[in-house]
């Protein structure tokens, strides 16, 4: 295992570049000519492919891209070399099973085989998303009280006691760990006190990460994001949240946000950056397990039909090649309160089902507005689910998610479709769904029945 | 070789995003006698279009933009002293300065690269910061180079309100007058653009141009 401090010490002697020639010069270019070398090609009426020499050859790349590339220092503008043994080392210890939580309510994330008899966990939660500090404690716990809900995560505190939140300002320590105590609080109030937590979600910077490192905050059964800087990159201030856990022992969660229509070009290079961005945060972030969140470079969302092909190639190349821990977020650009977003999630709980990953969701709205609720993330368990119960093959999912896009495709052609806010979706004292919102949800439940899915 | 074909050819070495033969290209129309304010209109300006268009379309990505980016700054590099030699108001033939920057603790710079590509596709002479830029090094910069323009970038719902305090600054060094500020991002709104005193915000690249060539004219 290499030593973390050696890590650090690449990032200040390894070979100088300037940022635009790495992103330009290494990145754009290796990536456009591993595309080229492996005849890698996408095709947006093959959502979900079942091809197992194009997921070699994604895989093949995105190995390649690593091992050519290594990582690079924003802080030191240096590259952080890596060799292909420890490439290879990385991927051999890459955990298979993390214990998450604690007690009756631990549950063990595991790196899921394509077609893995287990069913995938689901982390309920809107991640990210700017959530207002009066609705921030009903918010989580709709997700929280969900009983297909495994995990828990949440949105970002944007003030505390009335007073704005700044990135990096004094105020981070006091709204990350005030959002600790709401989910800490959360999930007493809902039974399940020992449920494990992606959290930490209002330390953008460092900050609030370091200062929530403490049993009544984040435990060491918790995790924590470790971002991987697009692309293939990390930073001081990011390297730090995984230093500080060597020693607590938080989970690290990679956190690689690839750009579809970023660096790495379409969508076949996207996932080619996808892959070899694991294969560094292996290393770089100390990974337990991954996050999987293309985003699309003008929709956001992660329900667009590239990004979906995306999560699918990413997903199967590690699944069918060298099963890490994967949990895919879903990100639609519909809010709650509108039919478009549970169509959206049921067609990204589909590909990932099927694509071996875990779930987590729904960060509705692009995660850009509190308008999310506990009721789209039930929806998200229950599609996957059953897709996984029906032992789905990823040709009929790809039919399926090809009957869903007509229903929602149009959102990305209008000026969005944020819908509403979670205190008008819900009754925030009794934490239910408010009733035009629970109908609305119904109604598309039996349509999606009606379209053959056995919910 | 007629004129059309020298504008053509620089063209279209704006659209490969070929640094090398859109220097060559700017070269040979010149040493053929053509007008630069043509070279800079007709042959830069139209590629660079192409360029913007193809990105909206779906069929260029970033790397694309960036190239073209790379190719019109160097070609910039020579047309420049000759529009200064031809016309005495030279200079303006720039559409106008920019400062970009993504703010102080913000680290997400592709929304920014993509603009500050568009913009200086699109004539204007922009002074790309990077991420993470505090606000006083921001106005400085724009004090320093003469900037018209401050167009300000934050991803993070928690950086945007540095946004705001730049303007604060500006005002309170008497000189918000002197500089349009737009802003942007994924959570930035008009409502919010205009709250924090902003003279704009657009929702993607395409139109952060219209709109700072909107704010240039008026």
């Amino acid at each position: 295992m290499l030593n973390y401090l050696e890590i650090l010490d690449r990032a200040n002697t390894g070979p100088y570049l300037t940022e635009e020639n790495w992103d330009l010069e290494k990145v754009a270019m290796t990536t456009k000519r591993l595309v080229r070398k492996y005849k890698l090609e996408w095709n947006p009426n093959e959502i979900v492919t079942d091809d197992p020499a194009l997921s070699e050859a994604i895989w093949k790349a995105g190995y390649e891209l690593a091992v050519t590339l290594g990582a690079y220092s924003r802080s030191t503008e240096r590259i952080i070399e890596i060799s292909q043994d420890e490439i290879d080392n990385g991927i051999r210890t890459a955990p298979q099973a993390v214990v998450m939580g604690e007690g009756k309510d631990a549950r063990t994330l595991y790196a899921r085989h394509l077609d893995d008899e287990r069913a995938p966990l689901f982390f309920g939660g809107s991640p990210g998303t700017p959530i207002p500090e009066r609705i921030f404690q009903a918010n989580v716990m709709s997700y929280m009280q969900e009983p297909l809900i495994d995990l828990a995560t949440c949105g970002t505190l944007v003030e505390v006691d009335g007073r704005e939140v700044r990135t990096g300002n004094p105020i981070e320590i006091v709204s990350t760990r005030r959002e600790l105590q709401y989910m800490r609080q959360g999930l007493k109030r809902v039974g399940r006190a020992g449920m494990g937590m992606l959290a930490a979600q209002s330390s953008v910077s460092e900050l609030g990460d370091l200062a929530a490192a403490h049993p009544d905050y984040l435990r060491p059964c918790d995790s924590h994001l470790v971002p991987v800087l697009n692309e293939l990159k990390m930073d001081h201030r990011n390297i730090s949240r995984a230093v500080n856990s060597l020693e607590y022992g938080m989970v690290n969660a990679s956190l690689a946000c690839v750009i579809v229509g970023g660096l790495g070009g379409g969508p076949a290079g996207s996932a080619v950056v996808n892959v070899a961005s694991y294969l560094i945060a292996n290393i770089t972030c100390l990974a337990d397990y991954h996050i999987l969140h293309p985003i699309h470079v003008r929709h956001i969302a992660t329900s667009t039909r590239d990004v979906l092909w995306v999560i699918n190639a990413t997903g199967q190349a590690f699944a069918r090649h060298a099963p890490h821990i994967i949990v895919a977020d879903i990100y639609p650009k519909s809010g709650a309160g509108t039919k478009e977003l549970l169509y959206e999630t049921a067609a990204n709980a589909i590909v990932n089902a099927v694509s071996g990953s875990h779930l987590e969701g729904v960060g509705a709205a692009d995660g850009n507005a509190p308008n999310c609720s506990g009721l789209e993330a039930r929806l998200m368990a229950e599609v996957a689910l059953a897709t996984h119960r029906m032992k789905m093959s990823r040709k009929d999912a790809n039919a399926f998610v090809l009957q869903l896009l007509p229903k929602y495709e149009h959102v990305f052609t209008q000026d969005g479709n944020p819908g509403q806010s979670f205190d008008q979706v819900y009754d925030t004292v009794k934490v239910k769904p408010l009733d035009f919102w629970q109908k609305m949800y119904e109604e598309v439940k039996t349509e999606l029945q009606e379209m053959g899915l056995k919910l | 070789m007629a004129d059309q074909e020298y504008f053509q050819a620089i063209a279209d070495a704006v659209v490969d995003g070929d640094t090398e033969q859109a220097v060559d290209a700017v070269l040979a129309a010149l040493n053929a006698g053509l007008d630069p304010l043509q070279i800079l209109n007709v042959g830069l300006m139209s590629g660079a279009e192409e360029v913007g268009q193809r990105f909206e379309r779906g069929e260029y990505f970033l790397p694309e933009l960036m190239m073209t980016g790379r190719a019109l700054k160097a070609a910039m590099e020579i047309v420049k002293p000759a529009l200064l030699e031809k016309y005495s108001d030279g200079d303006s033939q720039v559409k106008g300065r920019v400062v970009a920057a993504t703010v102080q603790t913000d680290i997400h710079d592709i929304g920014k690269n993509i603009v500050a590509s568009m913009m200086t596709a699109a004539g204007f002479e922009v002074t790309d910061m990077g991420v993470d830029v505090p606000i006083k090094s921001i106005i400085d910069k724009a004090e320093e180079i003469g900037a018209q323009i401050i167009s300000l970038s934050a991803l993070l719902t928690t950086s945007m309100p540095f946004m705001k305090d730049l303007i604060d600054l500006l005002v309170a060094r008497g000189i918000r007058s002197k500089y349009v500020v737009l802003v942007g991002g994924a959570s930035v709104t008009e409502d919010w653009a205009r709250a924090i005193g902003a003279d704009g915000t657009a929702r993607n690249a395409a139109e952060a141009v219209k709109l700072a060539r909107t704010k240039m004219n008026a």
